[in-house]
């Protein structure tokens, strides 16, 4: 017969392995989690991004340096780009809208990203972990401003990450660097040119009623 | 208007989602209001917790296909129980509670049917007692169940609903109409056609059903003009997506399909059956049929007419 104890011991071990595993489950959970905590924090206590671009549309002819050099950075597949460009305008004045991830400050495409890999860097850069992405399809659906680009071969969607990694190097992202008519300002929110750009009301977000809140990227629309 | 990154594989899924959801909900029915037992044996009750575990599986399996990443590396759907923001993770645990309880309630109908296969099932595993409780057991199983397939049923809409991007989808009327879809799908399935299949003098034992599914029809028929006409009220994107359902690509679709043989024609018949308290053969599988594939192109219309904001 069984002792009371003996019933006891069983299941506290029983519960030890549970709660061990259970506890493995969720560090593993948890080490993936820590770069989306920046992702789960409401927008209204975000900070705005490091960094701005300020597309100057009177200057963008429309050439597409920006995109041929993106595609070129990000070596993206035939057809495939994270800049889009779109005519704007009647035939003699029409101007072209270069349109690429906003990176918002309440960005939808991470509110439904369901495996959390869109998420929200530190500088304000929206990011995907191609590592965590499933490929569902959700965010490129749900992003209002078409940012996101599916890849048939690595199954990831994908967007606009700003060359981060030059950017934080102290550089620039490659479409800033490809621009050959200026009409692409690149800086930190705190550079005394950007600064003042940004207070002269000449800059605007797209579309601020989407209410996406769009952080970096700003422009300077036609004939203001 | 951009690319369509979801097309049939979504709508498919949606569909089945909300029938699988549907069938249970008649099932549980039958099972909770004791209707399923006033004669010797009840189609709806068997085909409806036999089919929505395998429908829903199905409706996943589709889903789990039309991922990129995620079908290379499949350890990474595991993410998508992570994002509690996201409406697909809902979703997911939804389908993750629903489906094992689907599944039981189909083995407990089948065994209650027939208990050759539970006194089969017993010759492998001994520790199976003679007779199961089923009337207690599917109690229990019912009531959570029922809740799950709501929220089965209620998500699938919601999951189009919260796309700001989307103008059509973007009202919370979708959700609503996707539920009362799912009933009547369930319905059609469950009652017009098995029902009507197995035993044809059944719907004397039911005699209300045909009002019930008279109600749906009204239901859905309104929701999803309601629906069409404030989205063409609304302009901009919004009543382009439902120009292209009403008068442009989808209108043949969606008139002769959906609106002729799916929704008027079912409640023609729905009306008659009322009226003369009983289904004619052909006409109860011909608008079971009508409902099914309007439930399917209901959903496929939606999904396709989506235009997204103009930027």
């Amino acid at each position: 017969m069984e002792s009371k104890q003996d019933k006891a011991a069983k299941v506290s071990r029983r519960t030890l392995l549970k709660a061990g595993l259970g506890g493995t489950l969720l560090a593993a959970a948890g080490s993936k989690f820590i770069p989306f905590s920046q992702a789960m924090v409401p927008s209204a206590e975000q900070p705005a991004s490091e960094y701005v671009l300020i597309i100057d549309l009177n200057k963008c002819s429309g050439c597409g340096a920006c995109a041929e050099a993106c595609n070129q950075r990000n070596n993206l597949p035939e057809g495939k780009s994270y800049i889009r460009r779109l005519k704007k305008g009647e035939e003699e004045d029409c101007w072209c809208l270069t349109v690429q991830c906003q990176h918002c400050q309440d960005a939808p495409c991470a509110k439904v990203c369901p495996a959390g890999a869109t998420y929200r860097h530190p500088s304000g850069v929206v990011l995907v972990n191609d590592k965590v992405c499933v490929g569902c399809k959700y965010c490129a659906v749900a992003c209002p401003y078409g940012a996101r680009v599916y890849d048939e071969h690595t199954g990831v969607v994908n967007k606009c990450w700003l060359c981060l990694d030059w950017v934080l190097g102290g550089g620039e992202p490659a479409c800033v660097q490809a621009c050959v008519k200026g009409a692409r300002i690149f800086g930190r929110r705190d550079d005394p040119e950007i600064a003042e750009l940004l207070a002269s009301g000449r800059v605007q977000t797209l579309h601020p009623e989407f209410g996406t809140e769009p952080g970096i990227v700003h422009y300077i629309f036609p004939g203001s | 208007m951009s690319e369509h990154y979801w097309g049939w594989l979504v709508a498919i899924y949606l569909f089945l989602g909300g029938m699988g959801a549907g069938a249970f909900l008649m099932a549980a029915m039958v099972e909770l209001t004791g209707m399923r037992y006033r004669g010797k044996y009840c189609p709806t009750a068997l085909v409806g917790a036999g089919v929505s575990g395998p429908l829903v599986l199905i409706g996943t399996v589709l889903l789990i296909f039309d991922l990129g990443a995620g079908i290379q590396e499949p350890w990474r759907i595991l993410w998508m129980f992570t994002n509690f923001q996201s409406v697909m993770t809902w979703g997911i645990w939804i389908l993750s509670l629903f489906l094992p309880i689907a599944f039981a309630y189909g083995v407990l109908e089948v065994m209650h049917v027939h208990p050759e296969v539970l006194a089969w099932t017993r010759k492998r595993l001994k520790f199976l007692p003679e007779t199961l409780p089923y009337r207690r057991i599917k109690r229990v199983v019912c009531s959570i169940g029922s809740v799950l397939a709501v929220a089965t049923a209620v998500y699938t809409g919601v999951l189009l609903s919260v796309v700001t991007a989307i103008p059509l989808w973007n009202t919370p009327l979708l959700p609503a109409l996707f539920l009362v879809s799912a009933v009547s799908t369930g319905m059609g399935l469950t009652f017009d056609l098995a029902a009507t299949l197995a035993v044809p003098e059944i719907h004397r034992r039911y005699n209300h059903m045909p009002l019930i599914h008279m109600i749906f029809i009204g239901l859905e028929i309104g929701l999803l003009g309601l629906l069409l006409v404030l989205a063409l009220n609304q302009g901009g994107e919004a009543a382009e997506s439902a120009k292209l359902i009403l008068l442009g690509k989808g209108s043949v679709t969606f008139w002769v399909l959906v609106v002729a043989f799916g929704m008027v024609y079912p409640f023609m018949v729905h009306v008659y059956a009322f009226a003369r308290k009983s289904h004619g053969y052909l006409s109860g599988i011909l608008s079971g049929v009508g409902i099914v594939i309007a439930g399917l192109f209901v959903r496929y219309l939606l999904v396709a007419a989506a235009i997204p904001v103009t930027l």
